[in-house]
């Protein structure tokens, strides 16, 4: 047990998430175990209301579990208070959003440096030139939000999550306001952050073709694991998605 | 449309509270002022009293106007702009740029009519206060009867409504007639501070006359026998130039903001988190730079304006002097006030809508001290800028009418005044941006 606490970068442990109380409590998650090791890209999957975003949430210390622990790098940060959360957001945990989240008024390279400020760290500016360049955005380092596409707008955010070499990237739909081919051009960055940076990346999606660049494809159903494929192909995760009952059929 | 309309309306209270206070203000403050334009019309009031309650009524009311009226349109105008992306996802539904645009224009309605009516009513009572004020003052003669009514109300109601409908309308134009879109670019929330050009003419027009004024008052009415003719000529002259740089306020704030940014930027990530949404989001917080330079040249100008005309003939005062003076001392005092209102309530609709925003920040492991504290930067930063613009706008007063009254270029006294104002400003400022971040309540909870 503890020899897997320190060699995954993040942890779950009989995650369960209860919202409301009595009679018309909702349970999101209901005891999930995940380990998800250094250096992996796991896509988290499921239809609607399967508890992905509650999961997430959880993991980026947004929301308090009712039980279970959160361990990143090893380190339980389930009971942490306020300030030590946001530390951990901002130096362990970085964060690609569906809507992109930049900041209106910042360029681009503004973006990308803008974890290291917060966190009062020096501004290593060869280091972002070198990511935006790595997103193929060398170009375009001092362009304001408005002026870039939604694609390189996700790819500054890719940067962006990058910068503080964090223990794990969580990506929330990161193709989900994407069309196709730039959808392959986000994702082919993030599986060469993997690949090339050892960057552990958690992503959550309901797009089978998004889910066939990573490892893994851990898939969640009314709050619970039911299932896991290595080595997804988008047929062959749309398969599953489509027969997901059985899954939950064989899993209880 | 107008199910809708009341909908939206309860969705973003702090946002229409201040249009609705602006306009309230509004209504009260030129509806005042109109009831004695009409007390005039009254039988058994002299030719004399008639005239001075006139240009009483209808010049300072109208100076009142200008000020009100460019309050109501700046904080309508936030409310409106902050609503790109609602619009977007109206018109992705199927509202076509008109039905989206009279969504807009039933909701100002609803707020501007109420908040006028409310004006008026209060209008009675002030303008009652305001008369009796003159006739203690001796300017008119204590015979003539108020006589405010439907008339005066209903015409301050009905400028403040038109001129609001008017300002929502222009602003609901250019939001609404963009392709329907649901990912409007955040930019576009902001503005980047180009204006359009009738707005830059409008602000150099006003720059331009109030100069004008203040040269005509060194060159002309200086030497005049009157010593009211250099008052009633440089008097006005900080306010025109304060309102017309109030106008330009987006440009001149994105110049300014620009120019103090590697300063401020070295105070650490808040100064410059602060400094570039300054600059580059001038459209929005030059909606709170106006009412700052208002505030600061009115105040400024006028007091010591009163403040060298006692000194220089006060010895010899006369009833006409102190009840200039008085006058002089309660406009001041409720433009100055207006001015104050509509910092505080700019300030609640900018912060209100940058709610997303700031959240963002957060999740980006911002603490929420660093937010607070950037916002607040940014408020020092527009008061900064804002006493500044004000004070410069002020000399425009002050200067020629010191000339005028053999004080010199500098006035001999009153030298304490600018900085306690400039300090009361800056507070205020300050102030009103703590409490519309503290508003906002936790910026944390579930991402999107």
């Amino acid at each position: 047990m503890n020899s897997n606490a320190t060699s995954a970068a993040l942890e779950v442990r009989g995650l369960t998430m209860t919202y409301g109380a009595g009679a018309g409590a909702v349970r999101a998650l209901t005891d999930v175990d995940l380990a998800f090791a250094r250096g992996s890209f796991t896509a988290v999957m499921g239809p609607s209301g399967s508890g992905k975003s509650t999961f997430l949430n959880c993991v980026a210390g947004l929301d308090r579990p009712t039980s279970g622990r959160v361990l990143v790098d090893g380190r339980d940060v389930t009971d942490l208070g306020e300030d030590d959360r946001t530390r951990l957001r901002r130096e362990r945990i970085g964060f690609v959003f569906q809507g992109f989240h930049l900041l209106p008024y910042l360029t681009a390279e503004q973006n990308v440096g803008l974890p290291l400020r917060l966190a009062g760290r020096r501004q290593d500016r060869a280091r972002i030139r070198d990511l935006l360049a790595r997103v193929g955005l060398g170009e375009r380092a001092r362009h304001l939000p408005g002026a870039l596409s939604g694609g390189q707008q996700q790819r500054v955010a890719i940067a962006r999550a990058l910068v503080t070499e964090p223990a794990v990237v969580l990506a929330d739909e990161p193709t989900g306001a994407l069309d196709s081919t730039t959808a392959h051009d986000v994702l082919a960055l993030v599986r060469d952050s993997v690949d090339t940076l050892g960057q552990t990346v958690v992503m959550v999606t309901h797009d089978p073709v998004a889910a066939s660049y990573a490892d893994t494809v851990v898939f969640l159903v009314d709050g619970r694991v039911a299932g896991r494929m290595d080595r997804p192909t988008a047929d062959a995760v749309a398969g599953q998605l489509a027969h997901l009952d059985e899954l939950v059929g064989a899993a209880s | 449309m107008s199910m809708l309309a009341l909908a939206s309306l309860r969705h973003r209270r702090t946002a229409f509270t201040a249009t609705f206070l602006s306009a309230l203000l509004g209504a009260a403050l030129i509806g005042a002022f109109a009831t004695l334009a009409q007390t005039a019309t009254g039988a058994g009031v002299s030719d004399a009293d008639a005239e001075t309650l006139t240009i009483m009524g209808i010049v300072v009311g109208g100076w009142g106007s200008l000020i009100v009226l460019f309050s109501v349109a700046s904080t309508l105008g936030i409310t409106v702009r902050q609503r790109a992306e609602e619009i977007g996802l109206l018109r992705v539904v199927g509202a076509t740029p008109r039905q989206a645009g009279r969504l807009v224009l039933a909701e100002a309605s609803v707020v501007t009519v109420v908040a006028a009516v409310l004006g008026a009513a209060l209008a009675w009572p002030a303008g009652f206060a305001l008369l009796a004020l003159l006739r203690n003052g001796g300017m008119v003669g204590d015979d003539v009867a108020y006589g405010g009514g439907v008339a005066a109300l209903g015409s301050a109601a009905l400028l403040v409504v038109l001129t609001s409908l008017v300002a929502a309308a222009v602003t609901a134009r250019r939001t609404t007639n963009g392709p329907a879109t649901l990912a409007i670019a955040d930019a576009r929330a902001g503005g980047s501070g180009r204006m359009p050009w009738w707005r830059t003419a409008i602000g150099l027009v006003l720059v331009a006359y109030g100069l004008g004024m203040a040269v005509v008052t060194i060159t002309v009415t200086a030497d005049q026998d009157d010593p009211y003719a250099a008052m009633s000529t440089s008097g006005s002259s900080s306010i025109l130039v304060g309102v017309g740089l109030a106008v330009l306020s987006p440009v001149l704030l994105r110049w300014l903001a620009r120019l103090c940014a590697p300063a401020v930027g070295r105070a650490g990530v808040v100064g410059w988190l602060a400094a570039y949404n300054t600059s580059r989001r001038s459209q929005l917080l030059g909606n709170v730079l106006a009412p700052v330079i208002v505030l600061t040249s009115a105040a400024v100008g006028v007091l010591m304006l009163v403040g060298i005309d006692h000194r220089t003939i006060g010895a010899q005062a006369t009833d006409e002097g102190d009840t200039i003076n008085l006058l002089n001392n309660v406009v001041t005092g409720m433009i100055a006030l207006f001015a104050a209102v509509m910092v505080v309530n700019a300030f609640a609709a900018v912060v209100a809508g940058r709610r997303q925003e700031l959240r963002r920040l957060r999740l980006l492991g911002a603490t929420t001290t660093q937010v607070e504290r950037s916002v607040l930067a940014e408020a020092g930063i527009v008061a900064g800028i804002g006493v500044l613009l004000g004070l410069v706008a002020s000399l425009a007063t002050v200067v020629p009418f010191a000339v005028a009254r053999d004080e010199g270029v500098v006035p001999d006294g009153q030298l304490w005044l600018p900085p306690l104002l400039v300090a009361a400003t800056v507070a205020l400022t300050l102030l009103a941006a703590r409490s519309a971040v503290h508003r906002l309540g936790p910026l944390t909870g579930a991402a999107r």
